[in-house]
């Protein structure tokens, strides 16, 4: 018995803090402990049992399956090390933050903060997600190091600051700071960009798949000269291949799919910093 | 000389064995906006690569690839590298990438191999790009891209290593020069299609088979006297009789014992198909009595039921 379903009793009054609850963490437990693990509720200790009507099920590895509507539930799917949770419904801070694999899916919209220094696994937000995306904890110096994260709608301020490795797809618009302090990694925008994207980028990839809609990039950005198609060739033909996977019947899917037929023009920036990133925008 | 008995189409094949041995060997996949710099990258990275005994490495062209076979979608060549231990091969890799595809307009180079002991392959020659190099994680894998005059040399990081089999061989005996070229070009021909395999020497083709030692402690090999025409009568033992005017010897390197083996036959049915008149009269292999390595490929049993029915056909 691998799956575990948790349907939420009732709106919660105060904000739940799910970390601890994870899949494989469940799947080593019978079902009777399971509903008495102590879960934070504001400032006191509940069982998992009152919060949630617990059923198990069949799965192939250790599931997960969240309904309702979780918008104060925080700290899903922290530090999950493997297997699958599935959420129906909004969910609330820190979803997926400190993942190192294993798949996180939300048919709903997160709060600030999902994904916050991930090293792995996948993410994916069918609807919004808040500020702070895949950025470092405070005092943390890196934000997202591995895995990937694709959001379908819009994301807030701050997506991937600090960011160090792997790749993050929005297909809405995001807010101010989109990549700033980006250490590396890849970075799509499907739509517009709030205020200063790229701010103090030293490295990575931003790629602006509607290139009409990026902002004109800042002076400390320069024109990238040469021939860079084989490695074009290289990253488009694996973000199409994530857009058949990921964005399948959405728009993403084709603009993504469309990428190694465009050719990108290229800026190189942020000189104020490191200098060695870079916007690409296929036309 | 080994027993002549078995005879198709008017060939002689002898009843003895290649003799083979473990190496380690990686593929890589050379690609360039022409398939003429891939090739010129691929011949030159595979260039003083006939024998570990001299070369550090044994290596070859596998194969040229459609732009539909590569990770970029350009032409490109395979390249099959082999040598005794992991360490030289990274080393022999490391310059020979450096020197001979890096340095190739255009070219790009990718692990042809992902399963095995991984290796470096873009991971010291960024170094190149003197801080101006940077890498992209791609579907799991590290590509380096590095500045240099054509705009970019992507390198993936590493590629990896595999046990290998080197030291397949056919011994091709025929009356004259031409007899004894015209065979062996079309063995080599009919075995370059075999997947997984490279004959190192020129052309496929070595004529200066060796044996093991020398009457010179220096040397560690010397000419296979047996195999020589104009040392019958003079040679302590031979293999050759008075029929006999040149002999060719093929090496092949392959991935795999059954890739080494399944080059050898089609090579030998290439040639045995030729007939006798082509004047190929015998075909041989070298072998050290089974104290080389663990790998032997008896030439009759690769030939399998051809070779049972010519026995009787021969009689």
């Amino acid at each position: 018995m691998n799956g575990h379903r948790l349907t939420l009793r009732q709106r919660l009054p105060l904000r739940l803090d799910l970390r601890g609850v994870l899949p494989g963490a469940l799947a080593a437990l019978d079902l009777a402990a399971i509903e008495r693990l102590p879960v934070a509720h504001g400032r006191e200790w509940l069982p998992l049992a009152e919060c949630f009507h617990i059923e198990t099920f069949e799965a192939e590895r250790p599931s997960l399956h969240l309904i309702g509507d979780l918008a104060r539930v925080d700290h899903i799917g922290w530090g999950l090390d493997g297997g699958e949770i599935l959420v129906d419904g909004p969910v609330g801070d820190h979803l997926g933050s400190t993942m190192r694999a294993g798949t996180v899916r939300v048919r709903g919209s997160a709060g600030d903060l999902a994904g916050v220094e991930m090293a792995g696994g996948e993410l994916h937000i069918e609807g919004d997600a808040g500020h702070f995306v895949a950025s470092p904890l405070p005092g943390g110096m890196d934000g997202l190091r591995g895995g990937l994260i694709c959001i379908h709608g819009r994301a807030g301020d701050r997506l991937g600051d600090r960011m160090r490795r792997g790749s993050i797809i929005v297909g809405g618009d995001v807010g101010d700071f989109a990549a700033s302090r980006l250490v590396a990694g890849s970075v799509l925008l499907g739509g517009r960009a709030g205020a200063h994207p790229g701010y103090g980028q030293r490295r990575g990839s931003l790629v602006w798949l509607q290139p009409e809609a990026a902002p004109e990039p800042p002076a400390t950005f320069v024109p990238g000269l040469g021939d860079t198609a084989v490695f074009w060739q290289l990253f488009a033909r694996d973000l199409a291949r994530l857009g058949r996977q990921h964005f399948a019947g959405q728009a993403m899917a084709d603009r993504l799919n469309d990428l190694p037929a465009r050719r990108p023009q290229r800026w190189r920036g942020d000189l104020a910093v490191d200098g060695h990133g870079e916007w690409l925008l296929p036309r | 000389m080994s027993g002549n008995d078995f005879i198709l189409n008017g060939i002689a094949v002898d009843d003895t064995f290649a003799e083979a041995f473990p190496m380690k060997a990686t593929r890589l996949i050379v690609t360039a906006h022409r398939i003429e710099w891939a090739r010129h990258a691929g011949v030159t990275a595979t260039g003083f690569a006939t024998s570990v005994i001299a070369c550090g490495c044994e290596a070859g062209i596998e194969r040229e690839l459609g732009p539909d076979e590569t990770p970029d979608g350009r032409p490109g060549v395979a390249l099959l590298l082999f040598a005794m231990s992991g360490k030289e091969l990274a080393k022999q890799l490391e310059r020979r990438v450096g020197q001979c595809v890096l340095t190739c307009p255009t070219t790009a180079v990718y692990a042809g191999i992902h399963e095995g002991e991984a290796i470096g392959l873009g991971k010291n020659l960024r170094f190149f790009g003197d801080g101006w190099q940077t890498s992209k994680v791609i579907g799991g894998r590290r590509y380096w891209r590095v500045p240099v005059m054509d705009g970019e040399f992507i390198a993936q990081e590493t590629t990896a290593v595999v046990k290998g089999v080197g030291g397949g061989n056919l011994l091709l005996l025929a009356r004259d020069t031409d007899a004894a070229l015209d065979a062996a070009e079309a063995a080599v021909a009919a075995m370059r299609r075999v997947p997984d395999v490279v004959m190192p020497f020129p052309g496929g083709v070595v004529r200066s088979g060796s044996k093991v030692g020398s009457k010179y402690p220096a040397l560690m090999a010397s000419t296979n006297d047996a195999f020589c025409p104009t040392l019958v009568g003079l040679a302590k033992k031979t293999e050759l009789d008075e029929r006999i005017g040149c002999v060719m010897e093929i090496v092949i390197d392959g991935l795999t014992e059954a890739a080494v083996g399944e080059a050898m036959r089609v090579g030998m049915a290439a040639v045995i198909q030729r007939g006798a008149d082509s004047g190929l009269l015998r075909i041989s292999a070298g072998n050290y009595g089974g104290k080389l390595g663990p790998f032997h490929f008896p030439l009759r049993r690769l030939l399998g039921a051809a070779a049972a029915g010519a026995q009787g056909a021969s009689a």
